[in-house]
């Protein structure tokens, strides 16, 4: 042995818990952005991360909305998939399989047009082996008839939250979306009708105009905006919901590098996910958590939740 | 399928004609394992910089066997432009080889090979490949001669070839339409047409094909953001459904008869 560690360093602890649920680290992947996982096969080491959160998944298949359904903008991206996705059916009969093998912990997002869907999806998903978790998305802004309602009104809010609740053990994660007034308000609301932890952010609404054709360059409109362009109001938000609500809450939004991830945390969130930064680099994720190991190894953090700034 | 998501050199960076470049980067992982008609999602950006945030798709054009790939473009808006500023010895982020390329159908030994403008990009290596088993018939089109300026890497490869222009700059003036009606109405025996160009010029060649029974693949493009099945941004309508298929990943070559020729936003 040439090189002798110093007895006194020890590698930083980066597990964390929500809930009842324990992370071996605080990156996770968000729902949208990295597909049934199986996408990112020998792109990226699923089994390094803290989590995967695959992609909202409703009671039927849905084919999504007409095309186009993307606009890049500066520093950011419009998109209205309008939730495609294959189904629960399908999901557990055709993508979990492939999911159980990865060792990472896998949290499944859902999608409802009412309360009783989100209670009889996640009822499905209460037996379903290999599930750690659910993300309840109650703020996608794309579909019409859809979420948008219940994320931007607090008591619609709290009835999917306690009908999630009464339909599974598992632990329930509450997406927010920014789209409202007061952010907290809303946080504080699912947070007592039993949520274990809080997401947030959701996409924000936008739309753009394509000058030469003179329409709207998203055959439905509006479009969600993510990406770095969106990191600001997204940390503002975490850090107002963080103050709010007693329970554990996961930023997201815009976190591209090791030093977002960092802010996020700071800001006080327990765990980050990576978004739209995987859809222009697969292997983001991994990044970031390097970035967030040497940090805390540089200065002596030992544990995750030692980066929230003091009040 | 293997997939690499690769620093790679930039060897030449060639302006061929008015916006319209090549681009030749070293990449051996990806050139060996990928097949005609696939794609690479190149980073634009420089280092750490996030606009444009998203990489841009770009056809596989020429690859030799010294690991080099190339790629034919058009400077269409900030990113390509960005991308066209890029020189030799810089390191341009490029991940692939993506989609699905064209099927080479055995007991097809006639192949119509049918271009418009720089919808040729991803017709030159299944031109190679063909050639090497059958006959091999190449039509290509375009505005005029400067929209297609390697335009000579096609015509040595076959004396099947023809090529028209809407001003008669190169070749007769026409449409390539005029040109696969002409030669549907000479060939006989089992055919095969493979085509890549315009939303309007894949239709009208699709439907053509159809009625002679000949089946068509069609390389399509859209706006796309992973290149990778993430995102299910890159979204064509179905012809059986009220779906939708993904280009960048049960594509972007596809039998034509799976696409909604019909669409429009």
């Amino acid at each position: 042995m040439i090189h002798q560690k110093n007895p006194i360093t020890q590698s930083p602890n980066l597990s964390i818990k929500i809930g009842s649920l324990v992370l071996k680290n605080p990156v996770l992947l968000a729902s949208g952005t990295c597909g049934y996982g199986t996408e990112l096969d020998g792109l990226l080491d699923l089994d390094q991360l803290g989590g995967i959160i695959v992609k909202g998944i409703s009671i039927k298949p849905s084919p999504g909305n007409p095309p186009p359904r993307l606009v890049e903008t500066p520093c950011g991206l419009l998109n209205s998939i309008g939730l495609e996705n294959v189904g629960i059916e399908s999901f557990i009969g055709d993508k979990l399989p492939w999911l159980r093998n990865v060792k990472t912990s896998l949290i499944v997002n859902i999608l409802g047009n009412s309360v009783e869907e989100y209670a009889e999806i996640a009822k499905k998903l209460d037996g379903a082996e290999g599930v750690k978790a659910i993300e309840v998305n109650i703020s996608c802004p794309n579909v019409k008839a859809g979420g948008i309602a219940f994320g931007t009104d607090p008591e619609a809010a709290a009835n999917v939250t306690r009908a999630v609740k009464k339909a599974t053990d598992l632990p329930m994660i509450i997406k927010l979306t920014p789209n409202v007034t007061d952010i907290t308000k809303v946080a504080r609301k699912v947070a007592s009708a039993g949520a274990d932890a809080i997401s947030l952010i959701n996409t924000l609404l936008g739309m753009a105009i394509d000058i030469k054709s003179r329409r709207p360059a998203l055959a439905n409109v509006f479009g969600g905006l993510s990406g770095p362009a969106i990191k600001p109001i997204a940390l503002r938000m975490v850090w107002q919901v963080v103050r709010a609500v007693d329970i554990p809450v996961i930023g997201v939004g815009g976190i591209s590098s090791p030093d977002d991830a960092l802010e996020f945390l700071m800001a006080g969130a327990k765990a980050v996910e990576i978004g739209t930064a995987t859809l222009v680099r697969p292997g983001t994720a991994e990044n970031v958590l390097a970035g967030i190991r040497d940090y805390m190894e540089a200065n002596s953090i030992q544990n995750v939740d030692d980066l929230r700034l003091p009040e | 399928m293997p997939r690499f998501d690769i620093p790679a050199r930039i060897i030449e960076q060639t302006q061929l004609a008015h916006g319209i470049f090549l681009l030749t980067v070293k990449a051996p992982a990806i050139l060996d394992s990928a097949n005609p008609g696939q794609f690479c999602m190149l980073e634009v950006k420089y280092n750490n910089s996030r606009d444009p945030l998203l990489r841009r798709p770009l056809s596989i054009y020429k690859t030799r066997a010294n690991g080099h790939i190339s790629f034919l473009y058009k400077e269409v808006g900030k990113g390509t432009r960005l991308l066209s500023k890029r020189r030799p010895g810089e390191i341009v982020r490029v991940l692939g080889p993506l989609g699905q390329g064209f099927r080479l159908i055995d007991d097809r030994p006639q192949c119509i090979l049918v271009g418009g403008g720089l919808g040729i990009a991803p017709l030159l290596l299944l031109a190679e490949r063909i050639n090497q088993s059958g006959k091999l018939i190449i039509l290509i089109g375009a505005g005029n001669a400067s929209e297609i300026p390697t335009i000579e890497d096609f015509s040595g490869l076959t004396r099947y070839f023809h090529i028209v222009t809407e001003d008669g700059s190169l070749g007769q003036r026409g449409m390539v339409t005029d040109l696969l009606a002409q030669t549907l109405q000479e060939i006989t025996g089992m055919a095969q047409i493979y085509t890549c160009g315009p939303w309007p010029m894949m239709k009208a060649v699709y439907y053509m094909a159809r009625k002679k029974n000949i089946p068509c693949q069609v390389s399509m493009e859209a706006a796309m953001a992973c290149g990778i099945g993430l995102c299910l941004g890159c979204a064509v309508p179905k012809s059986d459904s009220r779906g939708f298929l993904h280009v960048c990943k049960e594509g972007p070559v596809f039998d034509a008869d799976q696409i909604h020729w019909e669409y429009t936003q």
